[in-house]
């Protein structure tokens, strides 16, 4: 870390504009370090304030089916990125890369790319100004 | 052939009647090349957008416009801290290697009441950020941010509009908004007056660009910021918006809370607030009781739950 400060810095200006999820319950429950990327069929699209969240159901190699919920910005953040209350519908297939909460459970905050019943959706941007092309993230 | 004659040169004057207005709509320097005219929910352009923009004059005596504090950084996630006046080297830490907060560089200055009230305050982000479970911050159950945390947290869109006894303040983060009354009332006795979650504010004209607000009478169940800083009733608070020119705003917040803190100091430092397009429509951004429970419920409490040790 002391070697790099300037990844040091851009990880800490990455974290300052992860806000519009940091605004409730924080970071510390995330882990920040790995990325997972799961697919699945949508069960339920919530548009909420303050926070949005998609859930859907994954199975495994075994056949187990895990629900997972996969939080996302407010309505004016992400809207201005080109999601909408309509965006997923039960049923649809999508392929979510996020950052899961650390103990382990079901529960992942988008982060990276998506995809909806095989195309590329836009992807989650955490910008203060919730415009995708401010450049908030490397 | 007449008629039509006189209809045209009717129309002709109306048309350059009208020009005026036209360019009053149309001063130079707006961003109405970023945001679609007339369009609905729209989102406020990133910094880079204003560049090198160039601006007509400041019109005296007036802040009246929607207003860009997204752009500059007004959301201020993790506090006031990335201010150069309090931290002047590097961004703000969210990973908690520095859970004292006397060990911020150039710290706050805290009275000792004041440091007792700040380990009261449990946030979820910053140098001293807990687990979700243990957050206590009031905005996460929907309750009012509060004066001055309007302005030092989620700072996005504001509009401004102003008329003969007030400047109105209409706050796109959990729609809130405010009155600074211009018409010469004296502030109440905050002793005396019912606390309030945004206080009381009057506002005068220090010269012909620089309006300046002062409040009183904040209750103390809001925080300062999204870092958990805490203030008393004691509080007052001194606004300095300073119309630059036609696009910009500067925005100056002193905080005086002298049981809290032992000096006045600036939270915001000559803040930059960009115009935005008159037809710019704010979206709404409510916190909604209902929702956040559900989503305490689903995501919230779920992921505060320790992992069982291996």
């Amino acid at each position: 870390m002391k070697g790099k400060p300037s990844l040091w810095l851009l990880a800490l200006v990455v974290s300052a504009f992860a806000l519009p999820l940091a605004a409730h319950h924080g970071n510390a429950a995330y882990n920040y370090d790995k990325k997972i990327t799961v697919s699945g069929t949508v069960t339920e699209w919530i548009w909420a304030n303050p926070h949005c969240w998609l859930k859907f159901d994954a199975k495994g190699e075994t056949g187990e089916v895990t629900h997972w919920v996969v939080e996302a910005s407010a309505p004016p953040t992400i809207s201005a990125q080109g999601w909408s209350h309509s965006s997923f519908k039960p049923g649809d297939q999508v392929t979510v890369t996020m950052i899961q909460v650390k103990n382990g459970q079901p529960i992942g905050r988008f982060e990276g790319d998506i995809t909806l019943n095989g195309k590329p959706f836009p992807p989650h941007v955490g910008g203060p100004s919730g415009n995708p092309k401010d450049e908030t993230k490397p | 052939m007449s008629t039509r004659a006189a209809f045209s040169a009717i129309l002709l004057t109306a048309l350059l009647g009208s020009l005026p207005l036209l360019r009053a709509q149309n001063a130079p320097g707006t961003t109405e090349e970023q945001v679609k005219p007339r369009s609905w929910n729209s989102g406020p352009p990133p910094k880079k957008v204003y560049a090198g923009k160039k601006s007509a004059p400041a019109p005296r005596h007036d802040l009246s416009g929607i207003w860009n504090a997204a752009a500059e950084g007004g959301v201020q996630a993790k506090g006031v801290l990335e201010h150069p006046a309090l931290f002047p080297d590097h961004p703000q830490d969210d990973i908690g290697e520095q859970p004292d907060e006397s060990k911020i560089p150039r710290p706050l200055p805290y009275t000792p009441s004041g440091l007792a009230a700040l380990k009261g305050n449990k946030p979820g982000v910053g140098v001293r950020a807990v687990g979700p479970g243990l957050v206590n911050d009031p905005v996460d159950f929907c309750d009012p941010q509060g004066f001055p945390r309007m302005e030092l947290f989620e700072f996005r869109v504001v509009e401004i509009t102003q008329n003969k006894n007030q400047v109105m303040l209409l706050y796109q983060f959990y729609d809130n908004w405010r009155v600074i009354w211009t018409d010469g009332r004296v502030l109440p006795d905050p002793k005396e007056a019912e606390p309030r979650w945004n206080g009381y504010s009057v506002g005068k004209w220090a010269d012909d660009y620089t309006f300046v607000v002062d409040t009183v009478g904040m209750n103390e169940k809001t925080w300062l910021d999204n870092a958990g800083r805490p203030h008393s009733a004691d509080l007052t608070v001194q606004e300095r918006f300073h119309r630059v020119d036609y696009d910009t705003l500067e925005l100056t917040v002193t905080i005086n809370d002298l049981k809290f803190y032992a000096q006045p100091w600036q939270a915001l430092n000559k803040f930059v607030l960009h115009r935005l397009p008159d037809d710019y429509d704010i979206q709404e951004f409510f916190c909604v009781p209902s929702e956040t429970e559900d989503y305490n419920k689903l995501i919230g409490t779920p992921a505060s739950i320790e992992a069982p040790k291996k």
